[in-house]
């Protein structure tokens, strides 16, 4: 009714009002404060005229002595400042892997597989079907060439060709855009969790560039969907360690191993969301790469839960009562998946978030512990600290999720619902998808503050907070190139299958 | 301007507040480079339990049971086993988690004991096992079963080989020396049931024989005030990656054999390891004129007291003893440990570096180098230096004063020599008529349809 809208909307409005004045007042505290007592001086100067400020100058007794001194004291503060703070960390680029139309996988071709494998019973391939319509995939996502056998053929040699196909064309397209030559690369880091051949795939990628012998090389395995912002930890900490490096990191999952070729219920949903992805991560502690490097590092923010069994049980791969080898989910996933985020946000919050948000938990804190227990935690507003965010594309159930818990609006997850309709869940590198998406759409400007949120089995909940370097002009080439225009998509809660 | 009634001038105040806060600065830079020094607190190698012995006999009957193999591959086996220089007294393994479990509890636990230190000290952890990756990860396992810190930083490293001890080692310095005062620990072992080979082709039955169950946790930690408790110091560590080369890289490597059995393939190595400790020796020493059969013209020993050799097998040990002139004396430690516990990959440097310690060799200011080798192919080394006097014997205690031991052929020449001979396996067959196919000369398994 026309009638009773304006005074809700005029108290809405007022107390938006409100909110943003108490914002601008606290985060620019410093300027508001500083402002009148420079100006105040200029006018005292200004008023003061200039003949009696040469008389206080030639009153303060200033000799060559006590001005090199104190020129001195400065120029030495300044130097060790600037030698005690940490290196900066830069995004120089990073390649992505764009699978194949052939190894397409639509819902006809999925649900046509699971029928004729024949391990499922009538119920089970129901089950499944059920599955796939609520997931939230789309009909081009892709798995390897030797799942599309029936039944699927995941022997040893066709696990390396797959990692081969897609490592080896993120790096290519990695060397080829940033003009790399792989013989400069001095710290290698690839993370692959449910493949992990001998020799490693860090020595395969070493073997195929011929890289040099003097490489640092670490392959990280079994660290899950959030092993991608481990590597880049494990790079930051190698870099800061090593001035004028650089650092490729390969993120990546295999699939063709790891089809779960049994019927038990909680060991099929990955089955239906793992797809095939990869990327190749270019990081450089170099002062000229400043210029043309598209993000820097501000901070990552590791959390490992695995202290608490449950949380430790609820990603688990083991073998089901036939001996079928698979990962099995547990029904509390969601929940814990919160509890992790809140531990990660409680370390990043104090890092990232503006001064009034940290003073409005704090007061909120005071007011829980003094007054009144009942009072609500205040979830202090993300959306203050972060233009972007790229939610691990775990499934739809992990960014519903977390689209609540952080009160974050249909657009700010758009970058993860479209990264899981157009490639599935590709484990670790969906961070990387997501980004490109934003850059694809040409949201990402010159100091946009960018936050990644990976979960993984452990269960470790894992954050990157990056600031873009400069403004990504589009179109370019990359996975999105041909289909961008085609997104945002409408999901629909169920597809009818 | 006053302050407490004296004269003071805003500019010297100001320079006496900036040199203050430079001080600061400069104390806080210097403290940083202090805590980047690597110690060694502590290392507790495993030691499984008796029942997981394999005597001679017992490896000669898991053997025979593989009715896949023939005749030329039984002699082959006999021929690797009996100049293994592997003793009777090595551990083989049980299931694959629980194995490796029993493992990492029994070493951590001993580490926490020895040291005092408890589990929620740890900011770091760094697992490697190289044949096993399940989810969640080995690291996950340890920090579950020790209800370990939730912003401790874990790496599990895979797929690395026997030389991943010193890789971990090296991720765990990089560590320290852009962080604060932390703790870390390095658990290094390896999984050899997973790989255990049930085909017959010859060069994936090798890791059968040679490996051998067994692994180390060790604490390390950059706190300068730890510098007395520490045993070790890291003086350096220099890593080499000969994957470029394609021999190299395929020297050693897990596939399916052509019955489509997944094993690891492991080529004759002794062209490999001369090829790379030549290549390694040049660039340690920056020397380019190192001469084409090998001998270099530098002398290791002048700078290195004690050689951990990694016990790759006996080829390894003999290859390198050569390549860098060194003496009985020398190879000792890596010969016993051989012998004692076979090749257990990654943790086997730490068993050597034991037997050192219980021959109360290391004195301080020694320098020790250890030296490894594995799949990739990688070469890797360090050097630590002795902070005190050592004299713990550790997993070595019970036997140490066996050794050494001057004879290490083993029984199995004795035991199954008759294999070479046609009426001894009729004999023997005779004897133990569970075995009659060996009588029926039976030829190398055919390739099947998968």
């Amino acid at each position: 009714m026309p009638s009773e809208a304006p005074p809700a909307l005029l108290s809405s409005v007022k107390l938006k009002y409100v909110k943003l004045g108490y914002q601008y007042l606290v985060n620019h505290f410093l300027t508001l404060v500083l402002v009148p007592l420079i100006a105040g001086v200029a006018l005292e100067i200004a008023r003061r005229g200039p003949e009696e400020l040469l008389s206080l100058w030639q009153s303060l007794q200033l000799d060559l002595i006590h001005i090199l001194c104190s020129v001195f004291a400065l120029v030495l503060v300044a130097t060790v400042y600037f030698m005690s703070r940490p290196r900066p960390i830069y995004l120089v680029d990073y390649a992505l892997f764009k699978p194949p139309f052939t190894c397409r996988v639509p819902y006809a071709t999925f649900m046509e597989h699971i029928r004729l494998i024949g391990n499922l019973d009538a119920k089970g391939v129901d089950f499944q079907m059920r599955i796939l319509e609520r997931s939230g995939l789309g009909e081009e996502t892709c798995l390897p060439p030797a799942n599309h056998y029936i039944p699927p053929t995941p022997t040893m040699e066709a696990s390396r060709a797959e990692a081969q196909m897609v490592i080896f064309s993120a790096l290519d397209s990695l060397f080829e855009r940033t003009g790399l030559k792989p013989k400069d690369v001095d710290i290698l880091i690839v993370n692959c969790s449910l493949f992990s051949p001998t020799p490693s795939l860090s020595a395969m990628v070493v073997n195929k560039y011929k890289m040099r012998s003097n490489i640092r090389s670490f392959n990280l395995s079994g660290m899950g969907c959030s092993a991608g912002l481990i590597s880049i930890d494990l790079a930051r900490d190698l870099l800061q360690a090593h001035p004028n490096s650089n650092a490729v990191v390969v993120s990546t999952e295999i699939i063709t191993p790891n089809w779960y070729a049994g019927n038990q219920r909680s060991m099929l949903l990955p089955n239906c969301l793992f797809r095939m992805g990869g990327a190749a991560i270019l990081l450089s502690n170099r002062p000229r790469d400043s210029r043309r490097a598209k993000y820097r590092l501000l901070h990552v923010v590791r959390t490992h839960k695995g202290a608490d069994d449950k949380a430790y049980r609820c990603v688990y791969e083991e073998e089901d009562a036939q001996g079928n080898c698979g990962i099995s989910l547990s029904k509390d996933l969601m929940a814990i998946a919160g509890e992790a985020l809140k531990s990660n946000i409680t370390t990043i919050g104090p890092l990232v978030l503006p001064a009034s948000e940290q003073l409005l938990f704090l007061f909120s804190l005071i007011a829980r512990k003094i007054l009144n227990r009942k009072i609500r935690p205040y979830i202090p507003d993300f959306k203050q600290a972060f233009e972007h965010f790229c939610i691990h594309a775990g499934g739809r159930a992990v960014i519903d999720e977390l689209q609540k818990n952080l009160e974050l609006s249909a657009e700010h997850v758009e970058a993860s619902r479209m990264t899981l309709h157009r490639f599935g869940n590709t484990s670790s590198s969906s961070l990387w998808y997501e980004l490109n998406y934003i850059e694809a759409k040409g949201r990402m400007r010159r100091g946009d503050r960018v936050w990644q949120i990976g979960f993984g089995s452990g269960f470790k909940c894992n954050s990157a907070v990056w600031r873009c370097n400069r403004t990504i002009k589009t179109p370019f080439e990359g996975p999105w190139s041909d289909c961008i225009h085609r997104y945002p998509v409408d999901i629909p809660d169920v597809v009818k299958l | 301007m006053e302050v407490l009634g004296t004269e003071v001038e805003p500019l010297l105040m100001l320079s006496s507040a900036l040199l203050v806060y430079g001080l600061f600065l400069l104390w806080r830079l210097f403290e940083q480079r202090r805590n980047q020094n690597c110690y060694l607190i502590e290392y507790a190698c495993f030691k499984p339990p008796d029942y997981r012995k394999l005597p001679t006999n017992m490896c000669g009957d898991i053997i025979l049971r593989n009715k896949n193999l023939g005749l030329s591959e039984l002699r082959f086996l006999l021929k690797v086993i009996v100049n293994s220089g592997i003793g009777e007294e090595t551990y083989g393994p049980t299931t694959v988690i629980e194995g490796g479990r029993q493992c990492f509890v029994g070493t951590l636990d001993e580490l926490f004991r020895k040291t005092g230190v408890s589990p929620r000290e740890i900011d770091t952890l760094v697992v490697n096992v190289s044949m096993l990756a399940p989810s969640p990860s080995l690291a996950a396992m340890i920090v579950n079963h020790y209800k370990m810190r939730e912003d401790i930083k874990v790496f599990n490293i895979s797929g690395m080989g026997c030389s991943a001890s010193l890789i971990s080692i090296d991720l765990v310095q990089h560590m320290f020396k852009s962080n604060r005062k932390m703790k870390a620990v390095v658990v290094t072992s390896e999984s050899i049931a997973p790989c255990w080979y049930p085909g017959c082709d010859k060069s994936m039955l090798l890791g059968n024989c040679l490996f051998r169950c067994g692994g180390c946790s060790i604490l390390l930690t950059n706190d300068y005030s730890y510098r007395h408790r520490a045993k070790f110091i890291l003086k350096c560590l220099v890593r080499t990656h000969l994957g470029a080369n394609d021999e190299a890289f395929n020297c050693c490597m897990q596939r399916e054999d052509d019955t489509g059995t997944l094993g690891p393939r492991i080529l004759p190595l002794r062209e490999i390891f001369l090829f790379s400790v030549r290549k390694y020796l040049q660039k340690l020493k920056g020397s380019k004129d190192v001469q084409a059969e090998g001998t270099p013209r530098v002398n290791f020993k002048a700078g290195v007291d004690h050689f951990c050799i990694h016990t790759g097998g006996a080829a390894v040990i003999e290859g390198i003893g050569r390549s860098m002139g060194l003496n009985q004396y020398d190879l000792e430690p890596a010969w016993m440990t051989l012998h004692r516990f076979g090749n257990t990959s990654a943790g086997s440097l730490w068993y050597v570096l034991g037997y050192m310690e219980g021959k109360r060799r290391l004195k301080k200011k020694d320098r020790v180098m250890m030296l490894s080798f594995g799949a990739g192919f990688k070469c890797n080394s360090c050097m630590w230096e002795v902070n005190r006097d050592l004299e713990n014997p550790g997993v070595w205690e019970d036997c140490i004063d066996k050794y050494p031991l001057q004879d290490l052929t083993n029984p199995f020449m004795e035991m199954y020599g008759w294999i070479h001979d046609e009426e001894a396996i009729v004999n023997y067959v005779k004897e133990h008529p569970e075995y009659a196919d060996i009588a029926a000369k039976r030829a190398p398994a055919t390739a099947r349809s998968s």
